[in-house]
């Protein structure tokens, strides 16, 4: 059940219609009935799983909030470290670990026979399993006091809108809006109608346009260097309307629930460093990867030499978390050598708005440096998207060697109209966001001039779903 | 909420005249893709009537391929062909022809008689074979065509139920399985264009055996026609429409050996028959596998080439000489490029039974 079909909205304008009708308690009942069933419709199989998670993370819970011997309280978060992270580490990553092993040995002489585990990966794995751990950490951290309620507990492990790609939210955010009694207001709703609105384009419209020519690319041995760099240009807007587009939906359902979930992304590709990268893209991820990793390993607090190993150990770790394989792995290395190197050059220094022009000069500047760290950027999605390192080298070679007439010539499945429309229009609402730093920032025009904006918006939706819709790329994580 | 109403109820007007805006310059535009792409939308019944109100329009697809014209055509062509020499009989669609073209003109002692239709599914090429059997001669190689996009069609009647944007109205049978590795064979209740002109495709009778039989059968794709009028009810239906009938296919082929429909069994079934009765006619069988470029159509070769070695069925298929993955190899209409056809006909030439039928 995609966000992008019909069958979703059916079924939630059955949840919506009975929350709208029910008294706190009953409605979260039924959403947690709902999220249930949501995640059954992937695979039923997998219920047990969250379901399993979800008591051992409640009862450590409970007892941690009890206990006040810290060897005890260790042992307790050790115990839902080792559920959570167990249940990930073999659904998630024992194949490719016994994959790497058997390729290993037979690397060094030592024959062995490939091992078919046939595991299937549950979806949304990695995303509710961080979820629960941080309730269990931020007990343990004594910033927060345990969930009395299995079922509202269980709600918050399984809370559908997010439930399969985030964001990834914090306990202590989620767990009262969860207890206390939402109210529907109309105002709320039209906010997270416009909020669906505007992920359905990202998606229908733009994300799952595009991913042919993209996949033509990857998988063609003879792609030419021009193919690459514009087929890795189109993955860096496919992956982010994708999973922008899938975070704006859950937003914008939970918000037609009355909840708030975090803001998961903020204009990314308008960042000039890899700082800035991080605090737009994925922020419930890179945020969460912060406070649990970064800062438990240590932090900034060691010297600048503890910093980079930091850096390098949380990044690596991030980009394993995504998938199990060794380009998320490269990925994440990427990514941490852009943070030191960025960290190295500029030191602790913080950019100071005070005293900067804003004149023409500086914004040609910004623009100039946006698109130069956006090339950076993709050179990533290229180690992110790729299928392996052979192709990671061929690729990295055909780009070095390019031949500029190349892009004369391109054979790739070109980008539908309708798709360009609506990447002019996510650049149109990017910049209006960027520029008046609020994603409303269209809320305060007339009536008449917004009527106008979300007729445009439906109207561009019906225009480009053309497509058959495609699962979101993050439910592979 | 008086203000959110107001909001909704403006919105809903800035809609429809956003709507007739893009209707009237749609109505004033020269005939392009753009308006080809809101054309797309319309419903099948609506499609017929333009195809039936414009038959000289480019792109009109309403007289082609109906079985039983098409085999009196073949009958008179056979009735007038003067030479004795073998003929490359061809029941396929056109990326066989294609093939088999740039082997005629690599070389002209090929000969070839081509019976195809737009996109066609095997159970048209298998119902060609059958139905034109009185015209080939002995000695004559005849050629199966089967198109890897084409294979969840055989559980339809009509491109008009699967192939939305360009609804072809020519029919043909749905067969299964039956006892002894034969096959059954469900005939449309309209058969030709004769019928067709007769208005038997409004008939309820018909629409009652599609939405019986026809497992790509859309409602979504038929109904309420009325609202073609409007640019937006267009493209919704053109979304609609699609995912329905894409649903309906992947159902199709999630399982080969599948109740929905055993088109792995009845593909291998048609392959075996169509061998038995050409060799009995003294013919050569040639199946010919050709493998689109999506990604998600079954593989021909997985699928076939088992059965087609087991029973020494000569076979050409597109993948031994050219992936499907490359995207170089194909135009943008989605056919292979001319000279990638060009090397098929090359490699086709050069097959045992190609060259004991028409020389070296």
């Amino acid at each position: 059940m995609l966000f992008s079909q019909l069958q979703f909205w059916v079924f939630f304008a059955g949840v919506f219609a009975l929350y709208a009708v029910l008294p706190h308690r009953a409605q979260n009942r039924m959403l947690l009935v709902a999220s249930y069933i949501f995640y059954g419709a992937w695979d039923w199989r997998f219920l047990g799983l969250i379901a399993f998670s979800t008591l051992v993370d409640y009862l450590v819970g409970a007892r941690m909030g009890a206990e006040n011997d810290p060897r005890r309280r260790k042992l307790l978060l050790s115990v839902s470290l080792l559920t959570n992270l167990g249940l990930l580490g073999v659904f998630k990553y024992l194949g490719f670990f016994v994959d790497s092993f058997v390729a290993l040995s037979n690397a060094v002489g030592l024959p062995a026979d490939p091992v078919v585990l046939g595991i299937v990966l549950p979806v949304g794995i990695s995303f509710y399993t961080f979820q629960t751990l941080s309730y269990t950490i931020d007990i343990y951290r004594r910033d927060l006091k345990p969930c009395r309620d299995f079922l509202d507990f269980a709600l918050f492990v399984a809370f559908f809108p997010q439930l399969v790609a985030g964001p990834i939210e914090r306990a202590r955010n989620l767990l009262p809006e969860i207890a206390q009694p939402r109210q529907l207001h109309w105002d709320a709703i039209g906010r997270g109608a416009v909020l669906c609105l505007v992920g359905l384009i990202k998606k229908i419209v733009i994300a799952d346009a595009i991913s042919p020519g993209v996949d033509a690319v990857y998988g063609n041995p003879n792609a030419t260097g021009a193919e690459i760099i514009v087929a890795t240009w189109l993955f860096a807007i496919q992956i982010y309307c994708d999973f922008s587009g899938y975070t704006d939906i859950a937003r914008g359902v939970a918000k037609m629930l009355g909840f708030g979930l975090m803001r998961n992304f903020a204009q990314p590709y308008f960042a000039t460093n890899p700082q800035e990268f991080w605090h737009r893209w994925h922020i419930s991820l890179s945020t969460w990867l912060r406070d649990y990793l970064y800062i438990s390993l240590g932090g900034n607090r060691g010297g600048r030499w503890h910093t980079y190993r930091n850096l390098m150990l949380t990044m690596v770790l991030g980009g394993f978390w995504h998938g199990a394989a060794w380009n998320f792995v490269l990925w994440g290395f990427y990514q941490g050598m852009l943070l030191s190197l960025h960290r190295a050059l500029t030191g602790r220094r913080k950019g100071s708005k005070e005293g900067r022009r804003h004149g023409l000069g500086e914004l040609l500047l910004r623009i100039a440096t946006v698109a130069l760290f956006f090339q950076v950027v993709c050179y990533g999605w290229l180690l992110f998207r790729a299928q392996s390192f052979e192709q990671i080298v061929t690729f990295t070679g055909r780009i070095l060697t390019l031949n500029p007439a190349d892009f004369g010539a391109l054979a790739m499945p070109s980008v539908p109209v309708p798709a360009l429309a609506g990447m002019l229009a996510l650049l149109a609402w990017d910049l209006g966001t960027e520029a008046r730093g609020n994603v409303r920032f269209y809320a305060t025009w007339p009536l008449p001039f917004r009527a106008a904006l979300y007729a445009v918006a439906i109207y561009l939706l019906a225009f480009g779903a053309t497509t058959t819709p495609s699962a979101f790329i993050y439910f592979q994580f | 909420m008086q203000r959110q109403i107001r909001i909704i109820l403006t919105t809903l007007l800035c809609l429809v005249a956003l709507d007739a805006l893009v209707a009237l310059a749609l109505a004033t535009a020269a005939p392009g893709s753009l308006v080809r792409f809101f054309d797309y939308g319309t419903s099948v019944p609506g499609k017929l009537a333009d195809w039936r109100a414009h038959p000289k329009r480019p792109g009109n697809l309403q007289d082609v391929a109906w079985l039983p014209e098409a085999v009196e055509t073949s009958a008179e062509a056979f009735a007038a062909e003067t030479s004795q020499n073998p003929v490359l009989r061809v029941y396929g669609m056109s990326f066989v022809n294609h093939i088999a073209d740039a082997a005629s003109a690599l070389s002209p002692e090929i000969v070839s008689d081509k019976f195809s239709g737009p996109g066609a599914p095997p159970n048209f090429t298998y119902a060609a074979f059958l139905d034109d059997r009185a015209n080939r001669r002995a000695g004559d190689v005849v050629v199966l065509g089967i198109l890897s996009s084409a294979l969840a069609p055989m559980a339809s009647f009509t491109n008009s139920s699967w192939a939305f944007e360009q609804p072809a109205p020519f029919t043909y049978p749905i067969f299964r399985p039956g006892p002894d590795q034969t096959l059954t064979r469900l005939d449309p209740l309209v058969q030709s264009l004769k019928d067709y002109r007769a208005g038997a495709y409004d008939s309820a009778d018909w629409t009652a055996q599609r939405q019986a039989e026809d497992a790509l059968y859309s409602p979504v794709a038929t109904a309420l026609p009325f609202l073609d009028a409007s640019p937006f009810a267009r493209l919704v239906r053109r979304s609609l429409a699609l995912d329905d009938i894409t649903r309906r296919e992947a159902a199709v082929l999630s399982d080969p050996e599948g109740a929905l429909y055993p088109y792995a069994e009845v593909l291998r079934r048609m392959t075996t028959e169509f061998a038995r009765i050409t060799r009995e006619d003294g013919q050569i069988p040639l199946v010919m596998l050709v493998q689109g470029r999506d990604a998600r159509d079954p593989d021909l070769t997985a699928l076939l080439r088992p059965v087609l070695e087991a029973n020494d069925i000569a076979y050409f298929a597109t993948v031994d000489h050219q992936t499907p993955r490359d995207p170089a190899a194909f135009a943008s209409d989605g056919h292979y490029r001319k000279k990638i056809d060009a090397m098929f006909g090359a490699k086709l030439r050069e097959m045992p039974v190609m060259q004991d039928a028409f020389g070296g």
